[in-house]
């Protein structure tokens, strides 16, 4: 068995503690708002743009209104008690967000970090340990982030230690970390595999001045590229909403190989290659009825109708585009695995009608272009810290 | 007799004229490739490098054929990297034709008479249900152009020594053809023979299967050649071709360092950044072209090889001369959706 800690007292990962936090510990949100102060430094956020974004989610302010939401009335809130973290190798952030609210809510924690994790995991590790010199010595004790290869006695002896089994990584992934059985009384919160989607509204563009569209392209392009468009928010296709939406597409797609170019985003050949064999292979089955490639970056592809949108990656930068008269019509494609809907240009009510009619059958945020990889504690449809917190009823 | 004989430009007035009918001919006759070149917008080429191409791994994920089903006489496949594989639909004609112009283009180094073989690879492989793919395909491919063949490797893949020195007492003295991949023999026959004072001299080595396993081991195409010419093989064609244009190759001439195009065949480069046609000189993505292809639409095909073409009507045979530099890494999502696929 190796294992080898990157964070946290090194030791055997099962044993009993005696050690206990609190929901809102301010122990943990000490360490965390440190660890926000190290993350939102110039220069890892000019490295990692990304992860200024997590070190405004750890901000004292935001930690503070989170405990605030935990609490209610009815009942006592406590941790959930061991939490066992399996995040997805590379999108390097958010085993930090899963893992920053269960210590929040006063859990012990176990994070497995990928063998393959990426830069950006790295400088955070190397943020938590910096924090963590001067943090209480509770927190290396109950918080420990370890990697390991292939080994299912270790990852069998997590599952039975914890109370809550936090999985990401898509349905294989799920699939085989619940072949490892959980005590009775503990449970899975399991990300798999998921489809986002963006809209655009005709007549929303049309009423927007240059500097909103533009806006909205640069909101667009950072959602759509900043994980290869293949994080489970990334948006893919783009609904086209309202009448002779051939013009807004045409505007839309130049302005987005402007920004991207000015970005200094870049496709590499062999991704190059890639978006042209699943082009290709959609236009093979008839799924898309035309193609662009005006440059590496920004492929575009015409849907023969809503159905055939595609649910799996098909390289950064790809852009199937179907058009629809209203959101309404989108409603019978969407199903339990699409994610995040990005929009621009539609009045509240109709994201409302919108949401009402899916009425929770598919789709857990409905957000503006800009914001699909902004992490919230309510994610993929779950309330995160209810999840890592049980209560206790009393009455006298 | 030759089929290495077209110049450049004569041979690009024939391709252009029947590759364009070819284009024509599978549109009619697969649909999958009429609505590629539907979606893609194709109205015509001008020259061989406008020709609408196809990227070769849609073979691994689609079926594409020109032919009814009951007109299916074989089915090619190739295991790829990441085991998924490619079919391709020959029907009689075709299969005839590439066997025909393969043929006939080794038997522009070797001569029209079949010579005695010796094969640097074990017979055991083809008994192997497992590893019976391309390697196998590729063996008994060319087996049909030689005659008394004699495999250099016995059942368990190690040299036979006695195998070879039969070999080489009955027919080291007139010219005699060799075949195998390129590192096999590397590792199987250039030190058997360099350390055992084999006599090659009158021997005409094909060989083909990338030069990865080599390069690992610092071993570049000219230091192959000028180790193995150390043992009196002077004589030796490196080849390019894939089982997505079966019948195709692409021959090392016989001064060496340049792979050189059949007249049925030819090679595009790409920039992949613009995609543009690349002038010689200058790398990029291989796009390869033939007129074999007639049962499916394989005709012009994106290779994921990265290759430069040397230089036109200047080299031991006409038209482009060319070497293929590497492959061209297979793009990674770096999603949300691969925690375990390290694991699993």
């Amino acid at each position: 068995m190796s294992v080898r800690f990157r964070f946290g007292v090194e030791g055997e990962l099962t044993a009993p503690s005696g050690d206990r936090l609190t929901v809102g510990d301010p122990r943990v949100v000490g360490f965390l708002s440190g660890l926000a102060r190290r993350l939102l430094a110039p220069a890892v956020a000019r490295r990692h743009p990304e992860l200024g974004s997590l070190g405004y989610f750890l901000r004292p302010a935001e930690l503070t209104r989170a405990v605030a939401r935990m609490e209610r009335e009815d009942a006592m809130i406590f941790p959930r008690g061991n939490v066992f973290h399996v995040p997805p190798a590379n999108v390097d952030t958010i085993f930090v967000y899963s893992w920053a609210l269960s210590a929040l809510a006063g859990n012990h924690n176990v994070v497995r970090i990928s063998e393959r994790s990426a830069a950006a995991a790295d400088t955070i590790i190397e943020a938590l340990n910096a924090t963590l010199a001067d943090a209480d010595p509770i927190i290396g004790r109950t918080q420990r982030m370890v990697t390991y290869g292939r080994d299912d006695a270790i990852t069998a002896a997590l599952s039975r230690w914890c109370d809550l089994r936090v999985i990401w990584g898509g349905d294989a992934a799920v699939d085989t970390i619940r072949k490892q059985p959980l005590r009775p009384s503990a449970r899975d919160l399991t990300f798999p595999d998921r489809t986002s989607w963006a809209a655009l509204s005709v007549a929303g563009w049309r009423a927007a001045d240059p500097a909103a569209r533009r806006r909205a392209v640069v909101g667009f392009s950072n959602d759509a590229y900043w994980f290869d468009q293949a994080a489970c928010s990334s948006p893919r296709t783009v609904f086209l909403v309202g009448e002779d939406g051939d013009e807004v597409r045409a505007e839309f797609l130049a302005l987005l190989l402007e920004v991207v170019d000015q970005r200094g985003w870049t496709v590499d050949a062999a991704m190059a290659v890639e978006k042209r064999v699943n082009a290709y292979g959609l236009a093979a089955t008839g799924a898309v009825t035309a193609m662009e490639f005006p440059a590496n970056t920004v492929t575009a592809m015409s849907l023969a109708g809503v159905p055939d949108a595609p649910r799996r990656w098909i390289g950064a930068g790809a852009f199937p585009f179907a058009r629809v008269d209203s959101l309404l019509d989108l409603v019978p494609a969407m199903n339990r695995q699409d994610q995040t809907f990005s929009h621009f240009g539609f009045a509240p009510a109709e994201l409302r009608a919108f949401a009402t009619a899916l009425g929770g059958r598919g789709v857990d945020r409905i957000v503006p272009f800009g914001s699909a990889l902004t992490f919230s504690a309510v994610w993929d449809g779950y309330d995160l810290p209810r999840e890592f917190t049980r209560l206790t009823t009393i009455a006298s | 007799m030759s089929v290495f004989t077209l110049a450049q430009a004569a041979k690009e007035e024939v391709l252009l004229k029947e590759l364009s009918a070819l284009v024509e001919h599978h549109r009619d006759r697969c649909e999958p490739y009429a609505r590629i070149l539907a979606a893609n917008g194709y109205a015509g080429a001008s020259s061989v490098a406008e020709l609408p191409w196809l990227p070769v791994r849609l073979f691994k994920n689609l079926e594409l054929k020109s032919i009814p089903d009951d007109e299916v006489f074989k089915v090619l496949t190739s295991s790829g990297t990441t085991g998924e594989v490619s079919r391709i639909y020959l029907d009689k004609a075709a299969a005839a034709t590439q066997t025909r112009q393969l043929g006939a283009t080794v038997q522009s180094v070797l001569g029209p008479k079949r010579l005695p073989m010796l094969l640097v690879d074990t017979k055991a492989m083809l008994a192997d249900r497992r590893s019976f793919s391309a390697r196998g395909a590729g063996v008994l491919g060319m087996a049909t152009f030689g005659r008394d063949h004699v495999w250099a490797l016995d059942g368990a893949g190690r040299v036979d020594l006695e195998a070879i020195r039969g070999f080489l007492d009955k027919h080291g003295g007139e010219p005699f053809l060799i075949f195998g991949f390129t590192y096999l023999v590397w590792l199987h026959l250039y030190e058997v023979a360099r350390d055992n004072g084999l006599d090659l001299s009158n021997g005409i080595l094909i060989h083909s299967g990338g030069w990865k396993k080599l390069v690992d081991q610092a071993v570049s195409p000219e230091e192959f050649r000028a180790r193995l010419a150390d043992v009196g093989l002077t004589r030796t064609h490196n080849f390019y071709g894939m089982v997505e244009q079966i019948g195709t190759i692409f021959l090392e001439g016989p001064s060496g360092g340049s792979l050189y195009c059949p007249d049925f065949a030819d090679v595009v480069v790409r920039d992949p950044q613009t995609w543009a046609e690349l002038p010689p000189g200058r790398p990029g993505l291989l796009v390869v072209v033939s007129t074999l292809p007639t049962s499916y639409p394989g005709h012009v095909l994106l290779t994921e090889d990265l290759g430069v073409v040397h230089g036109i009507d200047d080299g031991d045979w006409p038209g482009k001369r060319f070497s293929v530099l590497g492959r061209l890494p297979r793009a990674e999502a770096r999603g949300c959706s691969d925690t375990y696929r390290e694991d699993s």
